[in-house]
């Protein structure tokens, strides 16, 4: 036990406090920057300490979610986990989560750490954490301003699985293109996941398909299923490339709005308080990560069905009889399955979309031309723009033939008129990028009718 | 040009060149906005996808346009570019028709791309410009005045996101001046070009539904052609609140 760790944990663990106290964020990465200062391997040396080791999620969309899930599951099975919750997904926020879990003699006391990791920040968490457990959902485009191209993101991210340690285990989404490409390059074989029932699938691309070509040849793949965004079944008409065979596979899917789906993995019949298509790729990982960390499939499917989704991810407010769903939509392909869940599963009539282009949403917010709005045509009652760019939203809506009413950049005043045109008993959608979510979720703390999220 | 008329209905048709791998800043909103003010005149409006190989419909295009990609799916257009599309949108360009370039498409229209390591890749030289590989990306809003005959509000605003540095020749007029913003090569304060029916910009965010009086430019340019005389006024309250936002922050900064 080096002097300098406890020294860097004691020194984090203090910021983390005046962080909370002051009320800065619920102290979610400023301790890490402080730690990692004063000792810049503090990340290797805490999770050092785990007992099995680590699980990383990486991907564009769903790893807050699948995360989640598998410390849910973990924690069931009487395992002590440390996770970076709250959407602090780059190094410092982990750093923060293993801090917070480290005793005073600066020993990390867990048996899990359950990291998602943004798909940029891989090679380095790789290279601290050492995962026991790498798990790639999907490679979307998602904010080109920051995070670069998706090939230069895909290439990173093959570089940081090779790199793994021989105990180290790979679990891919076969039905992604891009991630497969990733897993097929690999020495060793990794676990397989993807989707096989053509009842949800559709035979098109919708137009946030990003990954259209195949990474070989590049002719255009044929999809015989689309899942969701690119995610499906495909192969090249070369013959040089197609998707993988999957080790595990969700069957039986039935989708019930946003209150539940239900699929059978390895024979069990799943069931989850949890909506949406794209949420049974977030099950079906979690389901893999938590069977390559040892846990049985009738545990996995008993302890599912009592899950609770992260803050704003699919989160429920009550207020005067009128039930708010909240439902974080951050990039086009992820924007696209929360319409389509709120339209066609839901039956959603009235809507805030909130749009933000600070740092964590994205500066360029051009990919809203990306998302079918159009789903919303006829379809929804009260659209509402919200949010910073409340008004190239209007634009977007006005050109997909949606009616929608007056821009609202004040989340109070969007809440307003959403409540206003929502009738008791009846649900109204918010679906909104990262920053545009926490500004009406603080609209609603400040109203008292949510929790403060470090309290959830 | 067979079809144009059908029955009283003057058809307006948008060609939208590699649409499955030249589309990666929302350029959808550019063709969406064409092709809804089109509509809402009165006119046909039709879309032609335009993807590798040859095409027989490029002869029907009244407003082409060319979007950026990722470096790998440009990569892929090249040789398809060269090969199938420089002579027919050379032809349909003297034929009065009007183009839309964006970013890699703006590129790609120009003589030569030249890599950091001085390699030089010939676009098809339809306007004359030419650019070269920077070291940093310019990245956010810009405002542009514009030069255009006609454009009112004289300002164009938009999203850049590029490395590349485009020179201007002798033979296009820029599209504007930069007012914030890097534009063309971030030292000559240029932000795009002219040169009679194309027009190249670095702006996307969508550029069009923002823009909506530099779309219907083109649309009327396009039309005039087919003895549409002028097009009747919209309701754009909607699009000028957006452009007038970005104006406003702009001034804030
Ligand atoms: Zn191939």
């Amino acid at each position: 036990m080096g002097v300098r760790k406890t020294a860097a944990v004691w020194a984090g663990k203090a910021t983390g406090t005046l962080s909370r106290i002051t009320k800065r964020g619920g102290g979610t990465t400023l301790p890490g920057d402080i730690a990692r200062a004063i000792d810049p391997r503090i990340l290797t040396r805490l999770t050092q300490d785990l007992t099995y080791g680590s699980i990383v999620v990486t991907g564009t969309n769903g790893k807050t979610t699948t995360a989640r899930l598998i410390s849910w599951l973990l924690e069931g099975a009487g395992h002590r986990v440390v996770a970076n919750r709250a959407g602090a997904n780059l190094i410092f926020g982990v750093t923060t989560a293993a801090l917070n879990r480290a005793g005073t003699d600066g020993r990390l006391r867990a048996d899990w750490g359950v990291f998602e990791i943004d798909e940029a920040s891989l090679p380095k968490a790789v290279d601290e954490i050492r995962p026991r457990t790498t798990l790639v959902m999907n490679l979307f485009r998602d904010q080109l301003d920051r995070y670069g191209e998706l090939e230069t993101i895909a290439k990173k991210i093959e570089k940081a699985l090779t790199t793994q340690p021989e105990y180290a285990n790979a679990i891919l989404n076969a039905d992604d293109p891009r991630v497969a490409e990733i897993g097929l390059n690999l020495q060793r074989k990794p676990t397989w996941y993807g989707l096989d029932d053509v009842s949800v699938a559709t035979t098109t691309l919708p137009h946030a398909a990003d990954a259209r070509t195949c990474p070989r040849c590049g002719s255009s793949l044929q999809f015989s299923a689309v899942y969701v965004g690119h995610d499906g079944v495909y192969k090249c008409p070369n013959g040089d490339f197609a998707r993988p065979n999957p080790d595990l596979t969700a069957t039986n899917i039935e989708l019930n709005g946003f209150d539940g789906l239900a699929t059978t993995i390895e024979g069990n019949r799943v069931e989850i308080p949890l909506g949406g298509l794209y949420n049974v790729y977030n099950v079906l990982a979690a389901y893999a990560a938590a069977r390559a960390a040892g846990l049985e499939p009738e545990y996995i499917a008993q302890r599912l069905r009592t899950f609770k989704a992260a803050f704003g991810r699919q989160e429920r407010v009550e207020f005067r009889g009128r039930h708010l769903i909240l439902v974080l939509s951050k990039n086009p392909a992820g924007f696209n399955e929360t319409v389509r869940t709120a339209v066609e599963l839901a039956h959603g009539k009235n809507f805030i979309i909130g749009l933000n282009d600070r740092k964590a949403d994205g500066t360029d917010v051009s990919w809203i031309w990306d998302v079918d709005f159009e789903m919303l045509k006829d379809k929804a009652q009260v659209v509402i723009p919200a949010g910073v760019r409340a008004n190239d939203l209007a634009v977007r809506l006005k050109y997909a033939g949606v009616e929608a009413e007056k821009p609202q950049p004040e989340p109070g005043q969007a809440l307003d008129l959403l409540i206003k045109n929502t009738k008791e008993g009846d649900a109204a959608y918010v679906l909104c990028t990262y920053t545009a979510m926490l500004d009406i979720r603080g609209e609603l703390v400040r109203r008292g009718w949510a929790q403060p999220y470090w309290e959830t | 040009m067979g079809a144009a008329i059908l029955g009283n209905m003057t058809a307006f048709t948008v060609g939208w060149l590699y649409p499955d791998l030249m589309n990666i800043y929302g350029d959808r909103g550019n063709i969406l906005t064409l092709l809804r003010r089109a509509e809402w005149r009165g006119f046909e409006p039709r879309l032609v996808e335009l993807g590798r190989g040859a095409s027989e419909q490029m002869a029907d295009v009244d407003v082409f346009f060319f979007g950026g990609g990722q470096d790998r799916e440009q990569a892929l257009v090249y040789n398809d570019l060269l090969e199938y599309k420089r002579e027919p949108l050379e032809k349909a360009v003297k034929e009065g028709a009007q183009v839309l370039a964006v970013c890699g498409g703006y590129q790609l229209l120009g003589h030569y791309y030249q890599t950091a390591g001085g390699q030089k890749f010939d676009g098809i030289g339809l306007i004359d410009v030419t650019t070269e590989a920077g070291s940093k990306r310019c990245i956010g809003d810009v405002v542009v005045q514009t030069s255009l005959e006609g454009l009112s509000p004289d300002t164009l605003v938009g999203f850049e996101n590029h490395s590349g540095r485009t020179f201007l020749g002798k033979g296009v007029q820029p599209l504007g001046k930069v007012l914030m913003g890097k534009g063309n090569n971030g030292s000559d304060k240029t932000e795009g070009c002219v040169q009679g029916g194309v027009i190249g910009t670095y702006l996307h965010g969508s550029l069009l539904p923002k823009n909506p009086h530099l779309a219907d430019y083109l649309i009327e340019r396009a039309l005039t052609r087919r003895g549409v005389a002028g097009l009747s006024p919209l309701d754009d309250s909607v699009e000028l609140a957006a452009h007038g936002w970005i104006l406003q922050r702009a001034q804030r900064q």
